[in-house]
C-alpha cells in the first residue's frame, strides 16, 4: 500500500523525493534483536508537501480528508519534523506523511507552504503548530497564536523551552513554587540522613463524621 | 462558503392549511410532552439527598482522602516516584544499628525511620496510582469526603502528627 | 420646511461586534465566539480558543506512560472512559500486549456506557440550551446510574484512571452485570419517552430543523467526524469500517442522518443520530453482558514500561468523534511526543464556515449540537 503512494507521488511530483520508512528492529550490545513497532511513513521534501497533498487529495487515492499536523522536536538533529495524518474515507486508508525542516533558533523560523487551500482542517492545525513549535506556514491566511495568548514568548513543545517569568506584569513562573514549603520539589533522593521536616502550618484534618 | 446571503431569508408564504396543521402540531406535541411531565411530577419518587442531614456511603473502592498508616510505611519511595503530580514529600533516615529492631505488620522489616511523610492534598488528582504501588499496603484511599480547609496549607497532611492518629483511630473503629 | 443637518447618502450601516463567551452559558465551557451581527443576523464568528490550556501535551513528555492515563482523563472530562481506551490501545500496540478476553469485554462495556452518558449530558444541555429545562433533570437521572457504576468499579465519578495498559483495574461482578442489564432495558423505554417530549416537540423541531446545516463536503473539507459526519449523511463509523477491540464480534448499526424534518445536516439531524446511537449502544451492551466471559483481567506487562523505538497514531471512535494519539516514542521511560488529535478541535474550526447567515439563536443551537468539551478543545 504504502509503496504503491510513495510510486504515486514520485510520478506526479518528480521533486518530492518521497520515501517511505519502515519502523526499524534495534540491536543492542548483547546482540538481542527487539523488531520495530509501530507504523511506516513516506517522507518528502519540504518544499513540495504543498504539491503533494493536492496530488494525494485529488488523485486516485483519494485522501480527502486531513486529520492533523503535528510536530516533533528533534534538537539534535536540528530539525523539526512535521507529519500530516491523511485519511481517506472512500478507500479506508490512512498515511503518516513527513517533512523535516531546520529547527532555528527561536528568532528565524523555517517556513512550510500552508496547505488550507487543499483542506480547510488545515486551518487551526497550522495556527496549533505555530504555536507550539514556531514553524511559519506561508500561504495561511490567518496565522496567529491559537491556544496561548498572542504576546507570549517562545515555542513550548520545542525540548529547549523555558516558561518566561512573567507575563504582563503577571508572575507566570514563581522560583518559588506554591506547594513547596522551603525544601526540594518532590524530595526524591531524601534517603539521605538527617533530612528534616519543615512542613509548618498544618491544620488538623476536620473530622468526618460524628 | 456561505449557505445563505447576508440578509436573503426567504421565505414562502404560508398557505392557510399550513398555518393550521402548524397550530394543531404544537398543540398535539405539547401535549404528549406534557403527559410525559406530569407523570414526573406525580409518578416519580424524589431522588435528591438531604445533605447535610442524610449522607450517602461511597462504594467500598471509591478514592477519597488519601491515608498512610504510618506504622506500616517502609519509607520505599515507590508512591512518591509514581505520583504524577510530585505531591508526596518523604524523608527519612537510616535507623540505628543498636535500637531494637521493628516490622510492620505484613512482616517485613522497617530499615528507615520517616522524618516526615506529608501529602499535599490539595495538589493530588486521585488518581491512585500511588496505593497500587505500595508494597505494605499502608497507604490507602479512604472513603472520607468531606475535607474543606480554611486555609490552603490545611491540605498538607502530615501523617506522623499525632491529630492523624486520632484520625486513624476513628477510621479503624469505623 | 426645516433643513436636514445630515445627508441621507451619507448614512451607513456598520456590523456591530458581539463577544459570545467565554463566560457564556450557550457554549459550554470556556470558549469565546466573536460575532460579527448585521442586526439579528451572524455575518462572522470567529472563535476564540486556549482559555482551559493546560500544557497536557508538554506535561506528558515529562511522565511515565502509567502516570500520562489521569492526564488523558481529564481532555474529555464527560468521555474520560473513551480518551483513556485510546491512549492504552495506541501504548499496546506498540508494546505488542496481548489482552484478556474478560478486559477486552469490560473495555467495550465501559466506553459504551460512557458513550452513552455522554449523549445523555448532550440531551439535557441542548434541551437547555433550546428553552426546555425539565428533560435535563431526567436525563440526569439516568446518567447518574452510569455515573455509580462506574464509581463502584473504578473509584471515581468522573475521572476514572479506569482502563490500564494491559488490561482493566477492577473486575466486574456478577451483581453490577445484572445491574447494567436491567439499566439498559429501562434506558431503552426510557430514551423513547424522552424523544416524543424532546423532538418530537414542535418548538424544538422548528428551533433545529434546518438551522446550522452543515452538507458533506464542508464536513470532509473541515474533517469532521464522528456524530457531526454521520448527520450530514455520511456512513462512517470506525468501529464498523477500521474495527479494533471486540467491535468486529458485535453486531449494531450506524445511524445516520437522513433530514428527516429537514435538510440533512441540520441540527436535528444531529440530535436523531446521537439518539440513536445510544440505542445502539445499548445493543451491543447487551451483547457484551450476555458474552462476557470469566478470566483473568490484567495481561503481561513489565512494571517499567519501556516503548520500543517507533511512532503510532492510534485512533478510535470516541463519543464526539474520532480520536487519535499521535505517539513517538524514543525508547525511553516516557513519551517523547503525544500529540492529541481533538475532534472538537476540529469541529469548532467549522463555526467560522457555517456561521455566516445565520441568527444569534441559530449560532446558539449550532453550537449545542455540535457538542463541544473545551478540555478537548484546549488540551
Amino acid at each position: 500500500m504504502h509503496n504503491e503512494w510513495v510510486n504515486y507521488i514520485n510520478a506526479t511530483v518528480p521533486t518530492a523525493n518521497a520515501v517511505l520508512v519502515q519502523p526499524q528492529g534495534t540491536t543492542d550490545a548483547a546482540g538481542v534483536t527487539t523488531p520495530g513497532c509501530g507504523v511506516s511513513w513516506i517522507t518528502v521534501a519540504s518544499e513540495e508537501v504543498k504539491a503533494v497533498c493536492q496530488a494525494l487529495k485529488q488523485g486516485e487515492h483519494q485522501f480527502t480528508t486531513l486529520q492533523a499536523i503535528t510536530g516533533v522536536d528533534y534538537p539534535a538533529d536540528g530539525q523539526i519534523e512535521m507529519t500530516y495524518v491523511l485519511a481517506s474515507m472512500s478507500k479506508n486508508s490512512e498515511l503518516l506523511l513527513k517533512t523535516r525542516v531546520a529547527r532555528g533558533d527561536g528568532v528565524k523560523l523555517s517556513k512550510l507552504p500552508s496547505v488550507v487551500s487543499v483542506w480547510s482542517a488545515a486551518n487551526f492545525q497550522e495556527r496549533e503548530c505555530y504555536d507550539m513549535f514556531g514553524v511559519v506556514f506561508y500561504g495561511h491566511p490567518d496565522l496567529r497564536r491559537i491556544l496561548c495568548p498572542d504576546d507570549w514568548v517562545g515555542y513550548p513543545l520545542r525540548k529547549d523551552y523555558v516558561v518566561q517569568e512573567t507575563y504582563r506584569d503577571m508572575v507566570v513562573n514563581p522560583s518559588k513554587k506554591m506547594n513547596i514549603p522551603e525544601r526540594e520539589f518532590g524530595a526524591k533522593h531524601a534517603h539521605i540522613a538527617g533530612a528534616t521536616t519543615s512542613v509548618e502550618n498544618y491544620s488538623v484534618p476536620a473530622p468526618v463524621k460524628e | 462558503m456561505k449557505q445563505q446571503e447576508l440578509g436573503e431569508i426567504t421565505e414562502s408564504p404560508l398557505t392557510f392549511r399550513q398555518y393550521f396543521t402548524n397550530i394543531w402540531d404544537a398543540i398535539i406535541t405539547t401535549y404528549k410532552g406534557m403527559k410525559i411531565t406530569l407523570k414526573y411530577v406525580y409518578g416519580v419518587k424524589p431522588v435528591t439527598v438531604q445533605y447535610p442531614e442524610e449522607r450517602e456511603e461511597l462504594p467500598l473502592n471509591s478514592r477519597s482522602r488519601l491515608f498512610n498508616d504510618v506504622e506500616n510505611c517502609i519509607a520505599c519511595m515507590q508512591c512518591a516516584t509514581a505520583c504524577p503530580v510530585d505531591c508526596i514529600y518523604i524523608s527519612a533516615v537510616k535507623r540505628d544499628k543498636d535500637a531494637p529492631k521493628v516490622k510492620t505488620s505484613s512482616g517485613s522489616p522497617v530499615r528507615l525511620d520517616l522524618t516526615m511523610y506529608t501529602i499535599d492534598e490539595a495538589l493530588c488528582c486521585y488518581c491512585g496510582l500511588c496505593t497500587t504501588v505500595c508494597p505494605t499496603e499502608c497507604l490507602t484511599h479512604t472513603r472520607d469526603y468531606e475535607f474543606s480547609q480554611y486555609v490552603l496549607d490545611g491540605m498538607k497532611y502530615d501523617y506522623l502528627s499525632p491529630e492523624i492518629r486520632a484520625w486513624r483511630t476513628r477510621l479503624i473503629k469505623k | 420646511m426645516q433643513e436636514k443637518h445630515y445627508k441621507e447618502e451619507k448614512l451607513k450601516t456598520e456590523l456591530l461586534t458581539v463577544s459570545m463567551g467565554p463566560q457564556h452559558p450557550a457554549t459550554h465551557g470556556v470558549l469565546r465566539v466573536e460575532i460579527k451581527t448585521d442586526s439579528e443576523i451572524v455575518a462572522e464568528a470567529t472563535p476564540h480558543l486556549g482559555y482551559l490550556h493546560r500544557c497536557m501535551e508538554k506535561h506528558s513528555e515529562n511522565l511515565d506512560y502509567r502516570a500520562v492515563i489521569p492526564f488523558t482523563d481529564r481532555l474529555d472530562y464527560l468521555a474520560a472512559m473513551n480518551m483513556e481506551l485510546t491512549y492504552v490501545m495506541a501504548v499496546e500496540k506498540m508494546l505488542k500486549t496481548e489482552i484478556p478476553v474478560r478486559a477486552e469485554y469490560i473495555r467495550v462495556i465501559v466506553s459504551e456506557l460512557q458513550r452513552i452518558a455522554s449523549h445523555l449530558l448532550f440531551f439535557g444541555t441542548y434541551a437547555i440550551d433550546l428553552g426546555a429545562f425539565s428533560p435535563f433533570l431526567y436525563v440526569f437521572q439516568e446518567r447518574e446510574f452510569i455515573l455509580r457504576i462506574f464509581e463502584e468499579l473504578s473509584g471515581a465519578r468522573l475521572l476514572y484512571n479506569y482502563i490500564w495498559i494491559g488490561g482493566v483495574w477492577n473486575d466486574i461482578t456478577d451483581d453490577q452485570i445484572k445491574r447494567i442489564g436491567t439499566f439498559c432495558d429501562t434506558l431503552d423505554e426510557n430514551l423513547k419517552k424522552y424523544h416524543t417530549l424532546v423532538g418530537e416537540n414542535k418548538i424544538f423541531i422548528s428551533r433545529t430543523a434546518d438551522v446550522g446545516i452543515i452538507n458533506k463536503d464542508v464536513a470532509f473539507d473541515y474533517g469532521a467526524t464522528g456524530p457531526i459526519l454521520r448527520g450530514s449523511g455520511v456512513n462512517w463509523d470506525l468501529r464498523k469500517n477500521r474495527p479494533y477491540g471486540l467491535y468486529p464480534k458485535l453486531s449494531f448499526n450506524i445511524p445516520v442522518g437522513t433530514g428527516e424534518k429537514g435538510k440533512v445536516g441540520d441540527c436535528w439531524d444531529r440530535y436523531r443520530v446521537r439518539v440513536l446511537e445510544m440505542h445502539e449502544s445499548i445493543k451491543i451492551i447487551k451483547q457484551c453482558l450476555a458474552g462476557i466471559e470469566a478470566g483473568p483481567i490484567m495481561g503481561k506487562v513489565p512494571k517499567i514500561i519501556k516503548v520500543p523505538k517507533g511512532e503510532i497514531y492510534m485512533r478510535t471512535e470516541c463519543a464526539r468523534g474520532e480520536l487519535g494519539y499521535h505517539l513517538v516514542s524514543d525508547g525511553g521511560k516516557k513519551p517523547y511526543r503525544l500529540k492529541v488529535k481533538s475532534s472538537c478541535f476540529t469541529h469548532v474550526s467549522m463555526l467560522p464556515a457555517i456561521a455566516p447567515g445565520m441568527m444569534i439563536a441559530d449560532l446558539v443551537a449550532t453550537i449545542g449540537s455540535i457538542d463541544i468539551v473545551l478540555g478537548e478543545i484546549d488540551r
